[in-house]
């Protein structure tokens, strides 16, 4: 990675913890806070929403399976790592985290017994049947456009990304997919996890869930041959065609004005990389050696005008353009995460333990999530109230995920009626 | 099935005489020519027939797997298979009389099932056993009749409903962005075409508004899916007519994973034959790749170097060598050094030219050891790597003779970071890079120069290579095919057949020379 260097520095130099590092727009939480035993003890024993996650995983008011063989993974201070735990109902649930204090857990996938019991069985049986489908975009895979911070740290600005990422990827589960359960949540610290819920999408098995991904990664992350181009089929499909127009008008805005990522020596080697004609880019690379410190929105420039002064003829300046503002900001996406049943993802309500933050869930549709002012740290909810979460700004996140569960559970009680009687065919 | 097969057949009532009495014209069996198997064979076969059987449709299916490995296109591989499979595993259209009819189906159908067993233990025989029986399935159904064709889809059970024509209306804009690139390959096969040269739009749009379109749940079509090749909506998948074949070959092939998966499992309390184990073991072992054996001298490690290729004239071969190991001598050559990967890489391609290991020793050693930076002493050489060249040729350790690698273990591999110079450059130089790599090889920046480094960012790799080869000696090449040579122009599989390939040319071409 280009950027573990870069990110070394910034930490050995400076003592401010990494997220109000070099933002020039207001900064979140400006002392470090680290939670301390005391505050996970307090935070697991009185806020952590027990009944609402397990609502949420098991789509009924009883206990079955889809919760008490469900996978959960303990993470633990010492950095140990502790798979395979399941639980009977919510008081389980709850006694075992609050005795095991874990600094986070993770919620993975259904199996066919209880993975607490997966000894007994032969290792064959321990497949997951069943999960729901889970997206996981991460700031710091925007490292190569990001100039404001690098590594775990994050900004207004560069949230901007997360927040185009959330519209496009909301807007293609939802109107290409047909899903309807899908909530979003913050993942702590510099991303968001998006959980979809639908019994249709829950019984996936890995293929189809690799063809979800795909589609949605129109970078084609995974492709090693595409270190230049993307070279997108025309005319774009109709995801593509609504990315772009969601994208098109932020790309002066975000990349060229803020961003400015090809300025300095060391990136704008990038900007020629992408360009597919040699004779150009090599012209390209000598005019702006001789020319250091110009802004990105001089070299985009810089493109144009080599481009039609040098009659570049292999390829379309406008597509390539197009193709740059994909390569810019359209999400980007960890397919491995979404299509492996047996990956486990950070169950919402967790505590981020480098930054003390809630992960708390949200709802783009309602308004763009803001992790600098919506996503309080254990240390802001202590001094709202030390027990109840209902005196504190984890109110409204608590809320709103039990509305969503609600409306989940009552569905998927609908749907199990009428999908009971036959025989479903399992993917 | 089997446990029947393994009975001695003599003087059994029911194969004295006519062998499949009462079966004779029992078309009702095979109400298809293609089928999608999902009946296992019930009656008994012979042992001959057991095994002939499955070694015809195994050499369908290798010839299948060599023309995917080659880069052709699905035309060009069906008019490669359809010959032999014409002879091998013939499916005759429902005119003809049904008692052979029945006997060409029974064979098809039971060759099928014996190969399941043999190509069912291992993960990479599932998946190349999988791929090569779809691609079979998908040049069958394009020989199908219409009739034919709509009956067999119907035969199968897919939710799909058509797309009403006020739907239609209401998407047509992205049903034609979806179905764009299928109906213009579409249309380049008619005639229209051979004479104009070009497809306009009008003409898609026109074509489109003849086809109909079906929507099922996305589920069906992962493919088309995953390739954004069809409209999404509301989770159903819109599919043109003419996308319906990929529908079903993905429907087969998924039916076929779940199957092998199925008899993986069954395989341990199949009561088999003594006699059947060693015909499907041998079977599955005769399913590999097209592999190139082909390299001259110096497999032997001591033996007669024979080649006439030794340290000191090694470097008038270069421009014989594929990319790959150019790059790989010339990195040598600059820093007096390599990188394991690339010494392993380098030195079993020159063991496979004909570089015994003397001379090979001597060359390294040199190379090394030569003024300029990097270099090293010969002691440190001796203690270092000397073992290390000795082993490669199988002197020292295991004494294993190792192979020089193929295009397939060189992308295995991890690819090079910046200070090293293995690995395949297709895939690991950046398209600026490659480009003058390529220019460096005389190639011109032509449309031509554009095409290799397309393929080589679609991830061909060996048919960029290939197609390099046939750029840079194309006049060798015209002046071999002149004299009614025989000119190998297969796709390159292995950097030692680019090498041969190359000394074949020269030394073709230059006999013209001598004589002309």
């Amino acid at each position: 990675m280009d950027s573990s260097t870069s990110e070394g520095v910034v930490e050995s130099t400076s003592t401010v913890p990494p997220a109000s590092a070099p933002a020039p727009a207001p900064a979140p939480a400006a002392t470090p806070y680290k939670p301390s035993s005391a505050d996970f003890a307090n935070y697991y024993e009185n806020f952590m929403p027990y009944k609402s996650i397990f609502l949420w995983l098991n789509h009924s008011q009883a206990p079955q399976e889809d919760f008490t063989k469900r996978e959960f993974a303990f993470e633990y201070k010492s950095g140990a790592y502790q798979r395979y735990n399941s639980f009977s109902n919510v008081q389980e649930f709850k006694n075992t985290i609050v005795k095991a204090q874990p600094v986070r857990f993770e919620v993975g996938a259904v199996y066919p017994i209880e993975p607490k019991l997966r000894k007994s069985v032969s290792k064959n049986l321990m497949k997951p049947v069943m999960k729901e489908f889970v997206l996981d975009i991460d700031l710091t895979d925007y490292d190569d456009v990001r100039t404001c911070c690098s590594g775990t740290s994050i900004c207004r600005k560069c949230w901007k990304f997360i927040t185009l990422a959330i519209k496009i990827v909301d807007a293609a589960l939802r109107e290409d997919f047909g899903f309807e359960k899908l909530i979003w949540v913050f993942s702590g610290r510099r991303g968001v996890h998006c959980w979809v819920s639908d019994y249709r999408v829950r019984i996936l098995d890995e293929p189809r869930r690799r063809a979800i991904v795909e589609y949605l990664d129109v970078l084609n992350v995974k492709s090693k041959g595409n270190k230049n181009g993307i070279s997108l089929r025309k005319p774009y499909h109709p995801h593509v065609e609504r990315s772009f127009e969601i994208l098109r008008d932020e790309f002066v805005d975000i990349i060229l004005r803020e961003q400015d990522p090809w300025r300095l020596d060391d990136r704008y080697q990038d900007l020629a990389k992408c360009i597919p004609d040699y004779r150009l880019s090599s012209a390209l690379l000598k005019h702006w050696k001789e020319d250091p410190g110009s802004s990105s929105a001089s070299k985009w420039r810089d493109v144009d005008t080599f481009y039609q002064n040098m009659k570049v003829k292999s390829f379309d300046i406008q597509d390539w353009k197009r193709e740059m503002i994909f390569k810019t900001m359209y999400p980007r996406l960890d397919v491995e995460v979404s299509r492996q049943m047996i990956h486990l993802l950070k169950s919402p309500f967790c505590i981020h333990p480098g930054t003390g933050n809630v992960c708390v869930p949200f709802d783009p549709s309602v308004k763009e999530f803001d992790p600098f002012t919506e996503a309080p740290s254990l240390s802001t909810l202590f001094n709202e109230d030390e027990t109840n979460w209902e005196n504190t700004s984890l109110k409204g996140s608590i809320e709103l995920f039990n509305r969503y569960v609600d409306g989940l559970v009552k569905d998927e009680v609908k749907e199990k009626r009428e999908r009971e009687p036959v025989s479903e065919e399992s993917w | 099935m089997f446990r029947k097969v393994k009975r001695r057949v003599d003087g059994r009532r029911n194969f004295d005489g006519d062998i499949s009495k009462g079966f004779v014209d029992d078309l009702t069996r095979y109400p298809h020519r293609l089928s999608f198997y999902r009946m296992p064979p019930l009656e008994e076969i012979t042992l001959e027939e057991f095994e002939t059987w499955a070694i015809d449709r195994l050499k369908v299916l290798l010839e299948i797997e060599s023309c995917q490995s080659r880069g052709k296109s699905f035309k060009e591989m069906s008019s490669i298979v359809l010959p032999i499979l014409d002879k091998l595993l013939p499916l005759n259209p429902p005119s003809k009389e049904s008692s052979s009819l029945y006997q060409e189906r029974k064979k098809d159908h039971y060759s099928h099932f014996i190969l399941r067993l043999a190509f069912c233990r291992s993960e990479e025989l599932r998946s190349r056993f999988v791929k090569a029986e779809t691609a079979l399935f998908r040049i069958r159904y394009q020989l199908l009749s219409l009739q034919e064709q709509r009956e067999f889809v119907d035969s199968i059970d897919l939710p799909w409903e058509e797309v009403s024509d006020e739907e239609r209306d209401r998407f047509r804009d992205q049903l034609l962005r979806c179905s764009y690139g299928s109906i213009r390959s579409a249309l380049m096969q008619t005639v229209e075409y051979q004479r104009t040269q070009h497809v306009t739009d009008e003409q898609i749009s026109g074509y489109m508004d003849t086809v109909k379109f079906y929507r099922l749940p996305f589920e069906y079509v992962p493919e088309l899916v995953s390739t954004r090749q069809t409209f999404l909506h509301k989770g159903y998948a819109y599919v043109g007519e003419f996308q319906r074949l990929s529908l079903i070959a993905t429907e087969f092939s998924n039916f076929l994973v779940q199957q092998l998966q199925a008899t993986m499992r069954a395989l341990p309390t199949l009561d088999e034959d003594d006699r059947l184990v060693p015909v499907l073991n041998n079977l599955s072992k005769g399913y590999v790749s097209i592999d190139y054996n082909g390299y001259g001298g110096g497999e032997d490690s001591e033996g007669e170097n024979s080649s006439g290729i030794n340290a000191e004239n090694i470097s008038q071969f270069v421009s014989d060598m594929p990319l790959c190991m150019q790059r790989l001598m010339e990195g040598l050559q600059m820093n007096h050094h390599l990188r394991y990967g690339g010494r392993q890489e380098l030195s079993l391609f020159l063991k496979g030219i004909g570089l015994n290991a003397e001379e090979a020793l001597k060359f390294w050693q040199q190379q090394f050891t030569a003024a300029g930076p990097g270099s090293m002493t010969m002691e440190k050489f001796n203690k270092e790597y000397r073992y290390n060249f000795r082993h490669s040729y199988g002197l020292e350790g295991g004494h294993i003779r190792y192979k020089p690698w193929d295009c397939r273990t060189i992308l295995s591999k991890p690819a090079p970071n910046k200070s090293e110079f293995h690995g395949c450059p297709y895939r690991d130089l950046r398209r600026g890079e490659l480009s003058f790599q390529l220019q460096k090889l005389g190639l011109v920046d032509d449309t031509r120069l554009g095409e290799v480094l397309d393929l080589s960012e679609k991830g061909e790799y060996q048919t960029a290579c290939t197609k390099v080869f046939e750029l840079v000696n194309r006049d060798k090449i015209d002046s071999c095919l002149k004299q009614g040579l025989k000119v190998d122009e297969s796709s390159i599989v292995h950097p030692n057949q680019y090498f041969d390939r190359s000394r074949y040319l020269d030394q073709h071409a230059e006999i013209e020379r001598a004589g002309g």
